[in-house]
């Protein structure tokens, strides 16, 4: 099974400090990372290796915990313990701070566009998840602010194609929002996990979830549709959210980060146990039960934890993830034979 | 590269007031791997005995917050340990067992010469809020970010430098 | 227990629904006793805390008080403990105290004295499906059946409120040269926005905000100034209560600007919110609807028995009486209808003035949190075009605020139907009450008199994050 996944390279991204977060360019040729040394850096390839394109290093004054591109790749928006997120503007020679949006009472865990680009969402410790729409002269307003969680929120990601969001915190849940009327809503809340759900991720269609968490478990939850065939109940128009799977047991300590590939439908996972491991769909799986299995483990990816992992949007099986020891690492994966 | 880090955390654990090792490999009675989680166990404690209360002119040890038996050690890995850490806060109410936790880790991370995770916890059915206090104390996020407010970071600091 | 203050309390470091005994951060001071060193602390099955000294004998530990007043001088939570609200203001504190008010001596009793606001009247006429009119008769009644003795109205109070803000703005807005914090004026009569502001943004936001007091702090000023003067009673032999739509005013009474220090008592005593009405209602097993109406009370005889109100929604109107006090005073524009532009959302609305295509005067309302920062963030970047915001912490105005009664059904179509209720009365022009004259005249000596100022004016402190503290949350 090792084979399944192999390293290309490793760069000391972040050395001395630890690599918070990973994030691809849309068209896939750069990835963003953070880290506690306050810094962003963008990294390009250079023949077999990876390079430091550009350092972000003067938007904040602490840690900097998630980085994320714009759809149109133009602008990399970066979420801050210092409590505020930075947009910057790609321009021919690097990167511009042209926004910074303050609000929230204390760090700012992460940072998401939606897919129109004219929509962000941040959310904080202060347990708020605030919606931000852009306007043409690069304004930044605050068009919500949900108070649906009871603790810390650590992580938000958009679907991938709707407006719908979604928010995974400290309080066990993961929470999703729409528009409604002028405002936003939380229209499901998602319970199952048994501690922090530190991270979330949609597939491809965005009709299923993937959250990890502090109990070592990775769960998939599946959107039932008023009406749906199966007979799972929804209230009102809103779909529900049910969990079809849970993967236990693979992981011995707490999960960190998932990324669910868009392109081959495979899962990672960045956890705790210094580990990265890949998960695939069996071909004969039931959509009602899905069942997936463990495709790829490498248990010392890193030296410490494993914090983030994230899939090349364009190139299947080219994988980055990043961890406490400062570094950033590529993968190949291979699917294994027979899978 | 081992050496280098091994060096660089000997002069960081001056630098950060740990204590100096002297790991006294003991032959006992047990198998290799038990007698090696015993001696971590010690080194471990030596680490935190030290370690201020944030309030008090005490040690943690004088006040009995951490002790020896509350240390516990086991091997996960090659050449890597899971140190678990549990300790009673002097009041079953007390507002610093966070800080206290906080100071743990902390001295824990800087000065801890082999490869480890740690787990902190308060001893069972000592504190009134148990649970919530071990799941942020066990949260590196919240810990990481704890660490980078000033005045937090100075109460720390002041917890778990050695007296000179 | 349920977020019950308005959104922007729920904030944060604002809020944090949890137990003072738990993570309040207030520093409490401990007596320490001399010699005895190294006690333990034990905790019962039921909560309490014993302290074991060394020779084992066993202490209670008291608990640790934690009242509102330290709540609002604290950049901590604002705790919504239940037992820091039952102890300090609420129906149940109401009751306790009516009860006391009846078993006293007659000389040790209280005059007790209730002033309901008009969103909250129209609440409960909501709930109880009756008139405005009929709800404030059959009120009156019930009040004074558990031994109330006036029932009045802060439609009354807010008169003031209105002229004073009115005059306030054009003050400011001759002074804009050279005071560059003299605009734009922010409304002060919302007290989780105040609140909001002292805490987050401190001396930043504090200069721009109006001095005017609330409607309900000026109904105390009234009632332990004017109408004790007229009961031949000290301040302190009042007891007053207001009625009002949510619970941030129970802080704005607790505030310590409107506590009267020679005779040791607050300006308005208790404040409870309409919700809470009806669970008095509830506790005595009486339905409004079947209680007979009773004749109104008026702070001065002059006043007529009927009910009025304010135009310019649910909040008060104080945008539009500025507006058209300030058009006619600075411009001599005589205003007719108020064109209202929604902009981001209906919470965020604006009323332009021109002239030959320039702007004279713009203004806003800007309703619930995330308006307000909006706002908050556009003034930090001298971005504000305005010169007056009516701000409101939640979203819709007052009329939706966290005490008023939750209906059953379509929110929207409800809170729609309490906003006609709340508007069917007769719509008043301060300037025009013979009674708010006569008091300027005759009890404050005249508009500007150093009493005037003193009596219905206020002031604002920002709140400095506790850095000292060994208990930072983090």
């Amino acid at each position: 099974m090792p084979e399944a996944l192999s390293l290309l390279c490793r760069v000391p991204a972040h050395p001395e400090s630890r690599c918070w977060a990973l994030a691809w360019s849309p068209g896939g040729a750069l990835l963003a990372s953070c880290g506690g040394d306050r810094a962003v850096r963008v990294w390009g390839r250079a023949g077999s290796s990876w390079t430091c394109r550009a350092v972000l290093g003067d938007g904040h004054q602490r840690t900097v915990r998630r980085v994320a591109w714009s759809p149109c790749g133009s602008y990399l928006a970066s979420a801050s313990f210092d409590g505020t997120t930075c947009v910057w503007k790609r321009q021919e020679d690097g990167f511009e701070c042209v926004a910074t949006l303050e609000g929230h009472e204390n760090e700012v865990k992460s940072v998401a566009w939606a897919p129109s680009g004219s929509l962000l969402a941040t959310c904080s410790r202060d347990k708020s998840v605030w919606v931000w729409e852009v306007d043409e002269e690069e304004e930044y307003e605050c068009v919500s602010v949900l108070n649906a969680h009871t603790q810390d929120v650590k992580h938000v990601v958009w679907h991938p194609s709707q407006e719908l969001l979604a928010s995974a915190s400290y309080d066990d849940t993961v929470r999703l929002y729409r528009e409604e009327e002028d405002d936003w809503v939380c229209c499901a809340t998602l319970e199952g996990h048994d501690s922090t759900v530190w991270a979330v991720a949609f597939d491809k269609e965005g009709e299923r979830l993937a959250s990890v968490s502090d109990d070592r478990t990775l769960r998939v939850w599946r959107r039932y549709h008023p009406g749906n065939q199966e007979g799972v109940v929804c209230s009102g128009t809103d779909p529900t959210w049910k969990c079809v799977c849970t993967l236990s047991g693979y992981h011995s300590r707490t999960i960190y980060d998932v990324s669910w590939c868009h392109l081959t439908g495979a899962l990672a996972t960045a956890c705790g146990d210094d580990a990265i491991r890949v998960f695939e769909e069996s071909p004969t799986s039931e959509e009602a039960q899905p069942t997936f299995s463990l495709t790829a483990h490498v248990p010392r990816a890193h030296s410490q934890d494993v914090n983030g992992v994230a899939w090349n949007p364009k190139e299947p099986g080219l994988l980055a993830s990043c961890s406490d020891d400062g570094d950033i690492a590529f993968w190949k994966y291979q699917r294994p034979e027979g899978c | 590269m081992a050496l280098l880090r091994a060096l660089l955390s000997q002069a960081l654990g001056r630098l950060w007031g740990c204590p100096g090792h002297s790991p006294s490999h003991s032959p006992g009675h047990a198998t290799p791997s038990r007698a090696m989680e015993h001696d971590r166990a010690i080194e471990v404690y030596d680490i935190i005995r030290t370690i201020r209360d944030p309030e008090k002119p005490n040690t943690l040890e004088e006040l009995e917050v951490v002790t020896e038996g509350g240390v516990e050690v086991q091997e996960i890995g090659e050449e890597e340990y899971l140190v678990t850490i549990r300790f009673t806060p002097t009041v079953p109410h007390c507002s610093l067992a966070t800080l206290i936790g906080l100071c743990l880790r902390i001295k824990l991370q800087r000065c801890l010469p082999f490869r480890h995770k740690l787990e902190i916890y308060i001893s069972e059915g000592t504190h009134s809020t148990e649970e919530d206090i071990n799941k942020q104390i066990n949260d590196k996020e919240r810990v990481a970010a704890a660490m980078e407010n000033p005045t937090l970071r100075e109460i720390v600091e002041q917890c778990v430098t050695e007296p000179e | 227990m349920a977020a019950r203050f308005s959104g922007v309390l729920q904030l944060t470091d604002l809020d944090d629904f949890i137990g003072p005994s738990q993570e309040c951060i207030k520093p409490v001071k401990v007596e320490k006793q001399a010699g005895k060193a190294a006690a333990k602390i034990r905790i019962e099955a039921d909560g309490s805390y014993f302290q074991i000294d060394q020779d084992g004998g066993a202490q209670k530990l008291e608990k640790a008080k934690i009242t509102l007043n330290d709540c609002l001088a604290c950049s901590g939570c604002i705790t919504s403990a239940e037992s820091v609200l039952i102890t300090q203001q609420s129906h149940e504190e109401l009751c306790k105290v009516l009860a006391g008010n009846k078993a006293a001596a007659p000389n040790e009793q209280k005059l007790v004295v209730v002033s309901v606001s008009p969103q909250s009247r129209a609440s409960l006429a909501a709930k109880c499906k009756m008139g405005v009119l009929e709800t404030a008769k059959k009120l009156t009644t019930f009040l004074k059946s558990l031994g109330v003795h006036y029932v009045f109205d802060t439609t009354f109070s807010r008169n003031f409120s209105l002229l004073e803000s009115q005059r306030e703005f054009v003050r400011r807005f001759r002074r804009q040269t050279e005071d560059r914090k003299a605009l734009p004026m922010l409304a002060s009569a919302c007290p989780g926005w105040i609140c909001y502001a002292e805490k987050t943004h401190g001396s930043f936001i504090i200069p721009y905000i109006s001095t005017t007091k609330s409607p309900q702090q000026v109904m105390g000023s009234l009632v332990k100034g004017y109408f004790a003067e007229q009961q031949h009673l000290t301040p302190d032999q009042i007891y007053h209560v207001t009625v009002m739509p949510c619970y941030d005013k129970k802080l704005e009474a607790s505030r310590p600007d409107f506590f009267n220090q020679q005779y040791q008592t607050r300006d308005v005593d208790c404040v409870i919110t309409t919700g809470e009405v009806l669970k008095l209602l509830e506790q005595e097993g009486v339905s409004l609807s079947d209680v007979d109406p009773g004749p109104l009370d008026t702070m001065l005889s002059s006043a007529a028995e009927e009910l009025s109100t304010h135009p310019g929604g649910g909040s008060g109107g104080y945008l539009e009486h500025i507006y058209r006090h300030a058009a006619k005073e600075l411009f001599g524009i005589h205003v007719d209808a108020i064109e209202y532009k929604p902009l981001k959302n209906k919470d965020f609305q604006e009323v332009t003035l021109q002239r030959d295509g320039e702007v004279l005067l713009q203004f806003a309302l800007a309703y619930g949190f995330r308006n307000i920062q909006n706002l908050v963030q556009k003034l930090k970047r001298g971005k504000s075009p305005y010169h007056y915001v009516e701000v409101m912490a939640c979203p819709s105005g007052c009329l939706n605020g966290g005490g008023q009664i939750k209906l059953e059904g379509g929110s929207k179509d409800e809170l729609q139907h309490v906003e006609r209720l709340y508007e069917s009365p007769k719509a008043e022009i301060p300037e025009e009450n013979q009674a708010v004259a006569e008091l300027y005249e005759h009890w404050l000596g005249g508009r500007d008199s150093e009493k005037a100022v003193g009596t219905l004016h206020t002031e604002y402190h920002p709140v400095e994050k506790a850095n000292t503290s060994f208990n930072i949350k983090w």
